[in-house]
């Protein structure tokens, strides 16, 4: 119904539209994103090596060097991506200048009871969302924890004997499951609940454009164009 | 009664009296005729042969004896089927023999094990592919043949007793043989004659022995080795744990080995195998202070292929155990989080998903319609 109305709106009238993302934002997004495909393609056929799928992959010792390398690299990659993120977070924040939208709250929860009512047809309206809907924010802290795992236990893999110089032995099988369990929950919970929010219940291109039309902002993120909404008019 | 038919009727009761003589002694003859004519021969051979000191001197300066033991033919499983010198001594038909064509006593070994051939083909047909049959062909004429293992007039079954396999072996692995003795298969093999621990030819194989140190060999060793040690029945009966062959299926060693033997057989790769922690004829108890992979000696057995392991490096190996909170707490803990926390979120999001898909789905359902 929104949907309907808000496309014809859209072609009706040039409409304004919001940033939502900072080209360094896209380009952190898009970074993630090519590097975990990497990682999860070349991850696969190392964890599954029984298939003969993986092994027509790993045809050759050498191509198994070879995938690990690149998995390797992607791995740098991506912790290069991890660093730049959380320092800027730091910086940010010593700045006092760090936006909190992704921070979980209590209203979140408040959100999840009121669009579980709505989804079990207990409510007929939908929660009217900030900035970041708390689907968002889940997203956002999966992927943050899981790649946190990921790196973790990625490192004690990699460099077995020289982290156990300093850490107990058992850490490694540990890391070891960890590190193949969580890529494939990850993989699960990204396919399941992100592919889903941003490609089928609508396509939420954003996080490439950058922007999110003004009807989109006042359906999606109600308060949030409220709050821009009262910020440009209290700055006329 | 007329002279003349008393005369026939004399005759007649000559003829079968005559008659009557001639089948029994023909009943009584036969049965040593059908006897088999081995005891004969071999008592015509031993009435030479027979004769401790006889023995002929070889070009080659050596003295061959001539002499067979009755004894040894008694014990024979040849001798007892019927099987008698000329079955091999096929060059052999009459007496004065003709000359001895070789020039050593190896020559004349080498010579006639070819006769056993005729009856034990297929063996004798795996010898040819054997690493023994190898060394021939590159030249080593001590290479063992046939009799080398097997006796040539004293051929009995080969593990009657069990260590017997071992104690034949010996004659030229002597070293070999000596460690495996110390070894937990060995020792157990030479106290009781146990029937369960393998002998030289579990793992070697028989007739067409090959060569343990090629990669294909090392490949397949798990599995050599899971013959037994994946029996649950056969572990049981020692208190041991028939799990250790799946659980280092799965692990680092396990997965790389299996990828190897599917893909690249023929090349050496040096992933752990069994033998390489646990060793090969100096196998012990894991209890055994002597052994590799006590936790004594399982550092300096892991610095084997990684060398600059440290001490905490032990407890990264999960010694064939299944996840346990005593043994391996982390992995413990780990495994707990992913069997019980990751499956909830995962279906939680699933099942909102869902709930969220009926929704849009009744919502566009009703909007549809005027």
């Amino acid at each position: 119904m929104s949907g309907k109305n808000a496309k014809s709106t859209t072609l009706a009238r040039q409409e304004r539209s919001f940033l939502r993302f900072t080209v360094g934002q896209r380009w952190e997004h898009a970074i993630l994103l090519l590097s975990g495909l990497v990682l999860l393609l070349t991850g696969l056929p190392q964890k599954y090596r029984e298939f003969s799928i993986s092994q027509d992959l790993l045809s050759t010792p050498e191509q198994i060097f070879l995938i690990r390398q690149v998995h390797h690299i992607a791995a740098i990659v991506l912790s290069l991506l991890v660093m730049y993120h959380v320092g800027r977070i730091l910086v940010l924040m010593s700045r006092r200048r760090l936006p909190g939208d992704l921070l979980p709250t209590m209203q979140d929860l408040r959100d999840a009871w009121h669009m579980l009512q709505y989804l079990l047809f207990l409510r007929k309206d939908k929660p009217r969302f900030g900035r970041y809907n708390f689907e968002q924010k889940v997203t956002y802290w999966v992927v943050f924890f899981s790649v946190a795992i990921m790196g973790i236990s990625g490192l004690i893999i990699w460099f077995p004997v020289q982290m156990t110089q300093v850490l107990p032995g058992g850490v490694v099988p540990a890391a070891k499951l960890a590190h193949s369990t969580e890529s494939v929950a990850l993989a699960i919970f990204i396919v399941i609940w992100h592919i889903y929010h941003v490609h089928i219940e609508r396509l939420n291109l954003s996080m490439f454009t950058g922007r999110l039309s003004e009807e989109e902002l006042r359906t999606f993120h109600e308060k949030e164009y409220q709050r821009l909404a009262n910020q440009s008019g209290e700055m006329k | 009664m007329t002279p003349r038919t008393f005369h026939r009727q004399l005759f007649w009761l000559i003829v079968a009296g005559v008659s009557t003589v001639l089948v029994s002694l023909s009943l009584v003859v036969s049965p040593a005729s059908a006897k088999p004519p081995t005891q004969e021969t071999v008592k015509y051979c031993l009435s030479c042969h027979g004769n401790p000191t006889l023995s002929t001197t070889l070009p080659s300066g050596e003295t061959l004896s001539l002499y067979i033991a009755q004894d040894d033919l008694n014990h024979s499983v040849h001798s007892n089927v019927g099987i008698e010198c000329e079955a091999c001594h096929n060059d052999i038909s009459e007496y004065p023999h003709p000359a001895i064509q070789f020039q050593t006593k190896r020559e004349l070994s080498l010579s006639y094990y070819q006769t056993c051939e005729k009856c034990h083909s297929s063996n004798y047909e795996k010898t040819q592919d054997s690493m023994h049959a190898q060394a021939a062909a590159a030249g080593n004429e001590n290479a063992p043949v046939c009799t080398d293992c097997h006796g040539a007039h004293d051929v009995r079954p080969p593990d009657e007793p069990r260590s017997l396999i071992s104690v034949t072996c010996e004659q030229c692995h002597s070293e070999i043989v000596k460690t495996y003795r110390e070894s937990v298969h060995g020792a157990a093999l030479m106290k009781d004659e146990n029937p369960d621990v393998p002998v030289c030819t579990t793992c070697h194989g028989v007739h067409n022995i090959q060569d343990p140190r090629t990669s294909q060999f090392r490949v397949a060793e798990p599995e050599l080795c899971a013959g037994c040690h994946a029996d649950p029945q056969l572990m049981g009966k020692y208190g041991l744990s028939s799990d250790v062959y799946d659980i280092y299926k799965r692990s680092w060693h396990g997965v790389d080995v299996s990828v190897y033997k599917a893909r690249w057989p023929t090349i050496w790769h040096d992933s752990a195998v069994c033998s390489d922690c646990h060793g090969i004829h100096d196998i012990r108890s894991t209890g055994d202070p002597a052994s590799k992979v006590n936790e004594k000696n399982l550092l300096s057995t892991c610095q084997q292929c990684h060398p600059t392991a440290g001490p905490n490096w032990t407890d990264a190996w999960t010694g064939h155990n299944e996840i346990s909170l005593e043994r391996t707490p982390f992995l413990f803990y780990v495994e707990k989080f992913y069997g019980s926390f990751t499956p909830f979120v995962l279906w939680a999001c699933v099942i909102y998903v869902i709930l969220q898909i009926v929704r849009a789905t009744v919502d566009r359902v009703r909007s549809s319609r005027p």
